[in-house]
Order: structure tokens, then C-alpha cells, then sequence
């Protein structure tokens, strides 16, 4: 009968009480591997470009400078937080972190950006990935018994100073 | 002149004083108790009041073909409600005792419904003209119910004044009152669509008609009809204590009878309660089975009339 | 081998007119057909075999063949078999006889394959724009191969209007969307009313086309297309992505580790629970009855809790790859789940019996929204429409995938074909489905979870995948191709094929009731709409504006009012 199923309906409803969560009152707990924003530790980071490489969004890109100097750029507006990139970095120089409050009025705060210096070979001059992160400090800027390297290095600080330029990244590519 | 016209000056700000200020707060509960049923938190209670407040602040926009008759219907839709607060007994006698009579109290309910008609067929829109010929088929089946009631008290007590027919008139018969319990039932199985609440408000159907005739509005004119809705609630509940549970809230003179008046409001106060139970635990009605479960109910109505008229 | 003893039969049959044909699996069957005997061979296929049809697809082979490529896809779901009817068209006469006078389920599969390809159905009754905007200039076709994907043609006009049918006689016209608070997307449908009845509708979808298809073929990889194709539903999202990496595998014959096949099924299944869920509130909120919309959403939320807690997010779970999964399910995890299925249950349970003697949500829905036996064979409704007409169609034991035939469950059928039936379909199968997780829980392997993958995939190979969603079938085909992306990928939501029965769904039925037939379908508009479009980003940001939609709805309904 009608009445006898809405009063067990009334009883399940009743029987649960308030459900109601505090948020944003209170902070939520959030699961240990929750896919939350990336986190870029330059530190670590190789410029081996493989994170921009499986990005589906086609969010982080890539912008040599000159020989030594590799620009990785996470621009963070149409990042899924698929966590591909965290998958794939060979150094775990990237960590899903748990930040999903996002919400902002201006794109720039979302983004990341990274100033990767490679190493180079001492016989060719060419870069290669260095071993560890701790063997790419130790040849940074230190470099120079090559005119030619020298050379590219202050024209990479030159470059580096006007902000404008290098923030001007076009997006397109394919 | 004497105490009477002042009486009723006074008498009639009291009343509607009295539900201005506390229909939102009806309203509130409604929410409230809702939400606690729905598992929900809810929102303040007196939010409806924070609510009109914000829609009165709003910029008005005339949309939809006849604004001025769009405009027209809300000012009716408000002042119908609070007429008929100043004829219903709150407690006290009503001040527009010896000035008016249930026919009067039978066209001014019928009115507040066809405020809402008059707003859905001024606006002229798609959804709004759907919405108000559902309130124009429901209104024609459901109004007979309260005015049947309202003549069955008085064929009972042989008046038609207010403070004799809303005293539990229905009942006052010689032996068993058929006709009042069978009124009571009547009442209470239509009650919600009187104040249009689920499973009966169906010209208002948010899901199916986008809110029907009130969606070309807006702004005040939109606050104008919602205040109407939450006065009609406490209106009619008010209504309904009177007609058939008056126990315990006999009026007499003011000042006389506080706790007369508390019982009142509080006999209010669980009608609402019941409301809301029922409009939480139901799904909407479709405008064909609706009318004919009132057709039904207005047979019994007539029925019970029949009863009346020989005593019963 | 019973695809081997079907093409026997169809050779039998048709003898000449039969090209060619492939087995890849004793499940699979591809025919290539000539182009003249397609329409006999599918009448024959769908009349006298009893198949169902499954979908459409249009292909431009050029660049590798020369030709156009089309396939009927049909299901033998008693056999346990898909077959694919295959014609190749010459590129400059890309025609095709209709078959949808046959089969009306393929109504709108040849008219998109119009307007994306070019290809033209010929004989097909109701020949208008299925996707593309009516400003789109004709010989444009996206999904060619020559066109690039970011293209906008110059000569398209964003402002045209839609040309609506001529409204019959006697009827007042009530639009129904896009701008409509029970849908959640847009949709519009054309309402010809007498007072309360619907006499019919006309459909207007579409609109939020994203370019899926082609952006798969053009510029993403193998592996980022599940990613995208999570992205295509708001609730089936790990349905589409394990329909498009198991087309993948088959295509590429690759065996996925069994562990992985596990967890793909436990989170279909999360998956299938949290959708019904969802719909039982979403029905009753269209009825009016929001009190049961709010329980079903908190009885349904620790699903979305434990989900955040396997895959690190509510719904978008990533968790598939071609060859296997990305995350485990640990031994702590596989408790939790299943306090969480117990509580579930319990909870379930009461509600279900509260709700079968509910003669309020009954009056509202039964006889409403009626899609009887005849319409569900020949528009090819599927999913709980069909069961609860006593159909009794489901992939998972038809078309087994996953783990699958490794489980034991049953399929939930109703008898009454309208909106109670598929009520009581959806809120039974969530028993169902707590069953399938706790067997998988209980049988999971250990092993490696990714097949690794040491050279690059075949190229040219077609593969075929039903997966159930909580909506019906959701077939997906893709044919592999170089560069480390697919050639072609179609997705067929079930929706597509929902939408098609919903005008003679509604037709004598009253406004009231247009919304609640409409959700019985568990209308899934992102899914439907997914095909090709063009990323506008190098012109304007959209095609409409939601405040031009808005206008737009507005300025009709005025218009309509006026003219009445």
C-alpha cells in the first residue's frame, strides 16, 4: 500500500540523518594517490621532455633556448590531472600533489615553468642527460673552455633577461 | 465613531500584520524540515526573508507581452492573500465580522487562484500559457471543495457570518457529524493543492514547465508572488484550524485570550508541519489524475452537502 | 568455429558477390561486399538471420587504398559474435544505396556519415543535417583525411538558423531545450502539441560536438586517447576508455595480463553503480519526488569515495592503457571495498522495496515513455530500454570482454516496456553488479598489470568492442594506422541509438510525461554528440554562445507565441 511504502521511505530518511559535510568550513581528507595539480621539481628534472611528449592535453611545452638551455613550460589550463606525465618522468621529478582548488582569475598563477640547464659533452659540445641531478649542478655555468660555449652562454643570459620574449611562446603546435 | 471601526482598523493591521511576518517564516520551516528529511542541512530558517529581500532589490524587467497586466496580477496576487487574512478569526474575532461573509471569503479564495492564471496569460509565453490552463483545469475542480465546505457549516448553523461558520461549524450538528468528517477528509486529501505544494502544484511544475506562468517574472513583481505563495500557506492552514479544529483557540475579545491565541498559531504550526511531511515524501501528480481525483473528491463534497441539508 | 560457419552460410548465400572476408577471431567476421549487394546482404542479415544492428561507420581510406570505406556493423548476440559488413567506394563516386529503409536503426549513422564524409546514402528518406550547423558551406567534410583538423571554412556563416519541418496542422509548437532545467545538456526537441498530447517532435542535437574523432586520427597518440576518451561522458567515462583500448588490442592481437582485466572490470562496475544510482534520483527528481533524489545521491556517494581512493579521482578514473591498467587495487583498498558494497546493499535494499509498492512513483510511470519489442528490433534500442521490454540483450554475456566469462550474474529483465519497467531493470541490476565485484574480488590473480608493449603496433588492422555501459552497448571501432595513432576510431554511444526511439516514444503521450521518457533513456548527450567538429580556438571561442543560445530559444518561443 501507498502509505506504508512512504512511511518506509520516511524511515530510511530519517534512520541516515544529517549527511551535510562542513566543506569548506572544514578541510576535506583527501585520498593518498588523489590526482591533484602536477608539481615540477626543476631540481630533479633532466629536460628529457618525455612528460610534454605523453601529455594528452598537449599542456607542457618545450622551448629550446640555445644548446644548453631547455624551457619546459607547464601551462596548466586544460591539464586533465591524468598524471601521465608523473608516469612517465624517469627522474619522479613530478608529483600529482593534492591541491584541487584551482579556481583562479588569472591564468598565469596556474602555470609552471622551468629553466633546465643542460649538461654538455666535454669533447662534442652537444648535450646529453646528465646522470643524476647532483652531476648537472655541479657543471652549471662553470663550463667554458670552449669559446663557442661561452659564447652561447651569454647570449642565452641575454635572453633569459627579456622576460617578454621568452613568455611569448606561441601555443600552437603540430 | 465607536470602538468598532477603530476595532476593526486595528483588528485588521493586527491580522494582517501577524502573517506578513510570520509566512516567511513558514516557509522557512518548510525548508528546514525538508532538508532534515532529505538528509540535508537546509538552509537558516529565516532565509525566505533574506530571499525576498534580495528579489525586491533586483532590477524590474518587463518581459513578456502585457507587462502592465503582468504588474497588475502581482499586486492582486499579494493583497487577495492578505484580504483574506483579515477575514479569518487568528485568535481573535475577525475584524470584518459584521462587514463581510463567507461569500465573499469563497470569491476572494477563488481570486488569489486566478491571479496566477491572469500572470501566466499575461506573460504569453509557451511554457507560461501551458502552466496557466493547468491552473485554470485544477482551479475548476478544486475550489468547489473549500466552498462546499464552507456552506455545509453554514446549512449547519443557518448563517453565513465569519465567526460563526469558522467555528467548527461542520460539526455542529445534533448526532454524529457525517458531513464534517466527511468534509475533513475531503480537506485534508486536497489541502496541498490548495497551497500548491507536491503532488498537487503542478501548474508550477519546475521540472516539466519551468516554473509555468511565473516565468516571465522577475524581481519584485516575482517577490510580490512569492510572499503571496508563503501568506497562502499560513492563510489556508489558518483556515483549516478554524473550520476544523478550533478546539482549545476559541476567540474572544483581544487581550482576553493569549493562550487562546498561542494554541492557535501552534495548531498552525503542526498543519505546516504536516504539509511540508507530505510534500517531502511525494512525487508530483500529472494535471489528468489530478483533476480526476478532485472530480472524485467533489462528488464526495457533494455528497456530504446532500447530508447536510438533512441534518446529518 | 562459428564466424567460419557463418561465412560458409553467407557464401552459400550470396556465393559472387562476397569479395572477401576476415576471421581474426572466431568471434569476429568481417564480409566484403560489392557495393551493389550491400543493401541485400544487410536485409538479409537483419531480416532473416535476426541480427542487431550495431552501427554505421564511414572511413576515408584514400591515402592507403584509394577508396572510401563503409561498414554496417551487426550483432549475433546468441552466437556470441560481431560482424562487419564492408564496402569499398571508388573516391570520386562516393555513393552508397541506403539501408535504412530496412533497417531504421541506421537512420542517423548514414546521415552523419553524410555530412562528415561525403558519403551518400542513397534512398534515405529524411535526408537533413544530422551534425554539422546549418551555416556549414557543403563540400566540406570534416573527417576527410585532406581536411586538417583545426579548419574552419571561410565561407561559414555562424548567425544561419535552423530550418525547422512545417509543424502539422492543428498542432502549437512547444520547444523543448536546448535551454531546459531537467537536461543537463543541450538538446532540442520540437514538441507538436494538441493541448496536452504530443503528436510528435522533431530532433535537434549535436551541439556539443567536440571533435573527438578527429583529433584521435590527426594529433593524439595510442596512448592518450584514453584519456580523451574518458572525456566523452560525464558518467560512462571508463566504459569508453576500456571499449577503445580493448578495439585497440584485439586490432593488435595483443593478451592483457588477467589481474588487469580484473580491475577493469571492478571499475565498470563502480561505474555502472554509481550511474543507476544516479538515474533512480535523477527519475524521481523529474518527477517531482526530490526526497528520494537526495537519498540516492547519499546512499551513492561512498562509491565516489572508494573510486577517489582506487584511481585518484571521483569519475575521470585514467586508469586504462593500451595492454593494461595504471594502478592497483591493494589488499587495504579490497577491504574497504567491500565494507562499502555490504553497507550499499543493506541501504539498497530498503529502498528498493520502499519503492516497488510506491503507487505515487507508479501512477507517474507506468504506462509512460512505452518502446515495445518491434521498436526496440528495428530502431536497435538498447541497454535497460530493451530489457525492460523483454529483450534480453547485454554485452557483458553476449559479447564477453574483461572478465566477464569469468563471473556469474544474471540479466535483469521487466516485461511492461515503459518507464517503471526500466525503474525497476536499473534499480535490480545494482544487485547485480555488487555481485560481479565481489566474485572479481574474490578470484583476482596476482600478476603484472601492463602488458609491455616492445614494438610498435600493426598497422591497417580493424578492431571491434561492445562494452556495456549503464546506457546500453557502447561500440567502438578503430582501425590502426602509423604514427602511433589510430587510422579511424568511431564511437557508437548507446544514447545515439536511444535517441532515435524517443519521438515515437512520446508521440500520444503528454508534456508532462516528455521529460520523464526522456530521462528514462539515461539521455547521455555528450556521448552521442562526440563526433567530429572543429577546434574554433583559431576563430571565434564557440560555435554558440550560451547567451546566443538563450536568445535564440527565447526569440523562437516569442516568435511561435506570436504567430499562433
Amino acid at each position: 500500500m501507498s502509505l506504508l511504502s512512504k512511511l518506509e521511505e520516511t524511515l530510511i530518511c530519517l534512520k541516515a540523518g544529517r549527511v551535510t559535510l562542513p566543506y569548506p568550513a572544514q578541510a576535506r581528507p583527501l585520498p593518498e594517490n588523489f590526482r591533484g595539480r602536477p608539481i615540477f621539481d626543476a631540481t630533479k628534472c633532466i629536460g628529457c621532455a618525455g612528460c610534454a611528449n605523453n601529455c594528452p592535453a598537449r599542456e607542457i611545452l618545450v622551448f629550446d633556448v640555445c644548446q644548453e638551455i631547455r624551457i619546459l613550460q607547464y601551462l596548466g589550463r586544460r591539464c586533465t590531472y591524468c598524471g601521465r606525465c608523473a608516469d612517465v618522468c624517469p627522474e619522479k621529478a613530478i608529483t600529482m600533489s593534492q591541491e584541487f582548488e584551482n579556481a583562479t582569475n588569472r591564468i598565469a598563477d596556474l602555470g609552471q615553468k622551468l629553466d633546465i640547464f643542460m649538461s654538455t659533452c666535454q669533447r662534442c659540445g652537444r648535450c646529453f642527460k646528465g646522470a643524476a641531478a647532483l652531476e648537472e649542478l655541479k657543471m652549471k655555468g662553470y663550463r667554458s673552455d670552449d669559446i663557442q660555449n661561452e659564447r652561447w652562454i651569454y647570449r642565452a643570459h641575454a635572453f633569459l633577461e627579456s622576460e617578454p620574449a621568452v613568455d611569448d611562446i606561441p601555443i600552437e603546435l603540430d | 465613531m465607536d470602538g468598532s471601526v477603530i476595532w476593526r482598523i486595528v483588528g485588521g493591521v493586527l491580522n494582517v500584520g501577524v502573517v506578513l511576518l510570520i509566512a516567511p517564516l513558514g516557509q522557512g520551516v518548510l525548508r528546514k524540515v525538508t532538508a532534515r528529511v532529505q538528509s540535508r542541512q537546509g538552509p537558516p530558517l529565516l532565509q525566505p526573508y533574506f530571499d525576498l529581500l534580495k528579489l525586491l532589490g533586483k532590477e524590474d524587467i518587463e518581459s513578456g507581452e502585457t507587462p502592465a497586466m503582468q504588474r497588475f496580477a502581482a499586486y492582486l496576487s499579494l493583497s487577495t492573500v492578505l484580504a483574506v487574512a483579515c477575514l479569518v478569526p487568528m485568535g481573535f474575532v475577525t475584524p470584518m465580522n459584521g462587514a463581510a461573509d463567507i461569500i465573499l471569503l469563497i470569491y476572494l479564495l477563488t481570486l488569489c487562484s486566478i491571479c496566477t492564471l491572469l500572470a501566466g496569460l499575461a506573460a504569453g509565453s509557451t511554457y507560461s500559457l501551458i502552466g496557466a490552463s493547468r491552473e485554470m483545469m485544477s482551479m475548476i475542480t478544486l475550489e468547489p471543495l473549500l466552498a462546499i465546505a464552507l456552506i455545509v457549516g453554514a446549512v449547519h448553523t443557518g448563517s453565513f457570518r465569519l465567526d460563526t461558520v469558522l467555528n467548527g461549524s461542520v460539526y455542529q450538528v445534533a448526532g454524529f457529524p457525517w458531513s464534517g468528517l466527511i468534509m475533513l477528509a475531503v480537506m485534508v486529501l486536497s489541502f496541498q493543492a490548495f497551497v500548491q505544494r507536491v503532488p498537487f502544484d503542478i501548474s508550477e511544475a519546475e521540472t516539466e514547465l519551468m516554473e509555468g506562468p511565473l516565468m516571465e517574472y522577475s524581481g519584485p513583481k516575482l517577490a510580490l508572488f512569492k510572499y503571496a505563495l508563503m501568506a497562502k500557506l499560513v492563510v489556508y492552514s489558518a483556515l483549516f484550524v478554524r473550520m476544523f479544529v478550533p478546539w482549545g483557540s476559541e476567540f474572544t475579545f483581544p487581550l482576553a485570550g493569549p493562550v487562546f491565541w498561542v494554541m492557535f498559531w501552534a495548531k498552525v504550526f503542526i498543519v505546516v508541519l504536516l504539509v511540508t511531511l507530505v510534500a517531502a515524501t511525494h512525487a508530483r501528480y500529472r494535471i489528468d489524475q489530478a483533476i480526476r481525483f478532485f472530480a472524485g473528491l467533489c462528488a464526495v463534497a457533494l455528497g456530504a452537502l446532500v447530508l447536510a441539508s438533512y441534518g446529518f | 568455429m562459428i564466424a567460419r560457419e557463418m561465412f560458409e552460410a553467407f557464401k552459400a548465400k550470396f556465393g559472387p558477390l562476397i569479395e572477401r572476408a576476415d576471421m581474426p577471431s572466431d568471434r569476429r567476421l568481417f564480409v566484403y561486399v560489392d557495393r551493389s549487394a550491400v543493401q541485400f546482404v544487410c536485409q538479409h542479415v537483419f531480416r532473416e538471420l535476426d541480427a542487431r544492428y550495431v552501427a554505421t561507420i564511414g572511413t576515408d581510406d584514400r591515402p592507403f587504398s584509394g577508396k572510401f570505406l563503409v561498414a554496417h556493423n551487426f550483432a549475433f548476440d546468441k552466437d556470441h559474435v560481431l560482424c562487419s559488413v564492408l564496402t569499398q567506394l571508388p573516391e570520386n563516386d562516393p555513393k552508397i544505396d541506403s539501408i535504412t529503409k530496412m533497417v531504421p536503426a541506421a537512420s542517423w549513422a548514414e546521415r552523419e556519415m553524410r555530412d562528415l564524409l561525403g558519403i551518400e546514402p542513397v534512398g534515405h528518406q529524411y535526408m537533413k543535417r544530422l551534425v554539422l550547423p546549418d551555416g556549414w558551406p557543403e563540400g566540406h567534410h570534416p573527417l576527410r583525411k585532406d581536411v586538417p583538423w583545426n579548419e574552419v571554412p571561410e565561407n561559414y556563416n555562424p548567425d544561419s538558423e535552423f530550418t525547422f519541418d512545417e509543424a502539422p496542422a492543428g498542432c502549437t509548437v512547444v520547444p523543448f531545450g536546448p535551454f531546459h532545467p531537467t537536461l543537463d545538456e543541450p538538446a532540442h526537441f520540437r514538441l507538436y502539441v494538441e493541448g496536452e498530447m504530443v503528436r510528435g517532435c522533431e530532433y535537434r542535437g549535436f551541439m556539443v560536438h567536440r571533435g573527438i574523432e578527429k583529433l584521435a586520427e590527426s594529433v593524439m597518440s595510442y596512448n592518450d586517447i584514453p584519456m580523451l576518451a574518458e572525456r566523452i561522458c560525464g558518467i560512462c567515462g571508463c566504459v569508453h576508455s576500456v571499449a577503445y583500448v580493448q578495439a585497440v588490442e584485439e586490432a593488435a592481437a595483443l593478451k592483457v595480463p588477467p589481474r588487469a582485466e580484473y580491475i577493469r572490470t571492478i571499475m565498470l562496475e563502480l561505474e555502472r553503480l554509481h550511474s543507476h544510482l544516479l538515474w533512480v534520483g535523477l527519475a524521481c527528481h523529474i518527477v517531482g519526488f526530490d526526497t528520494l533524489f537526495m537519498q540516492s545521491f547519499r546512499i551513492r556517494e561512498p562509491i565516489m569515495w572508494i573510486a577517489e581512493k582506487i584511481s585518484g579521482n571521483r569519475k575521470t578514473y585514467a586508469i586504462c592503457l593500451v595492454g593494461g591498467v595504471r594502478r592497483d587495487i591493494t589488499h587495504e583498498i579490497k577491504a574497504e571495498l567491500r565494507l562499502v558494497l555490504d553497507k550499499l546493499e543493506a541501504e539498497w535494499r530498503a529502498v528498493v522495496s520502499a519503492v516497488s509498492q510506491d503507487r505515487n512513483i507508479q501512477k507517474r510511470t507506468c504506462g509512460v515513455g512505452v518502446a515495445d519489442k518491434s521498436l526496440v528490433k528495428s530502431v536497435g534500442l538498447l541497454g535497460p530500454v530493451a530489457r525492460s521490454a523483454g529483450v534480453e540483450i547485454d554485452c557483458r554475456r553476449d559479447h564477453p570482454y574483461a572478465a566477464y566469462d569469468r563471473v556469474e550474474f544474471d540479466v535483469i529483465t521487466a516485461q511492461s516496456a515503459d518507464v517503471w519497467g526500466r525503474l525497476i531493470v536499473r534499480m535490480n541490476e545494482v544487485f547485480e553488479s555488487i555481485r560481479i565485484i565481489r566474485q572479481c574480488l574474490d578470484k583476482m590473480e596476482d600478476g603484472p598489470l601492463q602488458l609491455e608493449i616492445k614494438d610498435e603496433l600493426p598497422v591497417g588492422r580493424m578492431g571491434l568492442s561492445s562494452v556495456e555501459a549503464p546506457r546500453g552497448e557502447s561500440h567502438h571501432f578503430v582501425i590502426t594506422g602509423e604514427n602511433n595513432r589510430p587510422r579511424r576510431w568511431r564511437v557508437r554511444a548507446p544514447t545515439y541509438q536511444n535517441l532515435q526511439g524517443v519521438p515515437m516514444m512520446i508521440k500520444d503521450q503528454q508534456i508532462a510525461d516528455m521529460t520523464i521518457s526522456l530521462g528514462s533513456i539515461d539521455p547521455c548527450f555528450s556521448c552521442t554528440d562526440r563526433l567530429e567538429t572543429v577546434d574554433l580556438r583559431s576563430g571565434t571561442t564557440k560555435v554558440w554562445s550560451q547567451k546566443q543560445l538563450l536568445e535564440l530559444t527565447w526569440k523562437k518561443t516569442r516568435e511561435e507565441t506570436k504567430t499562433k
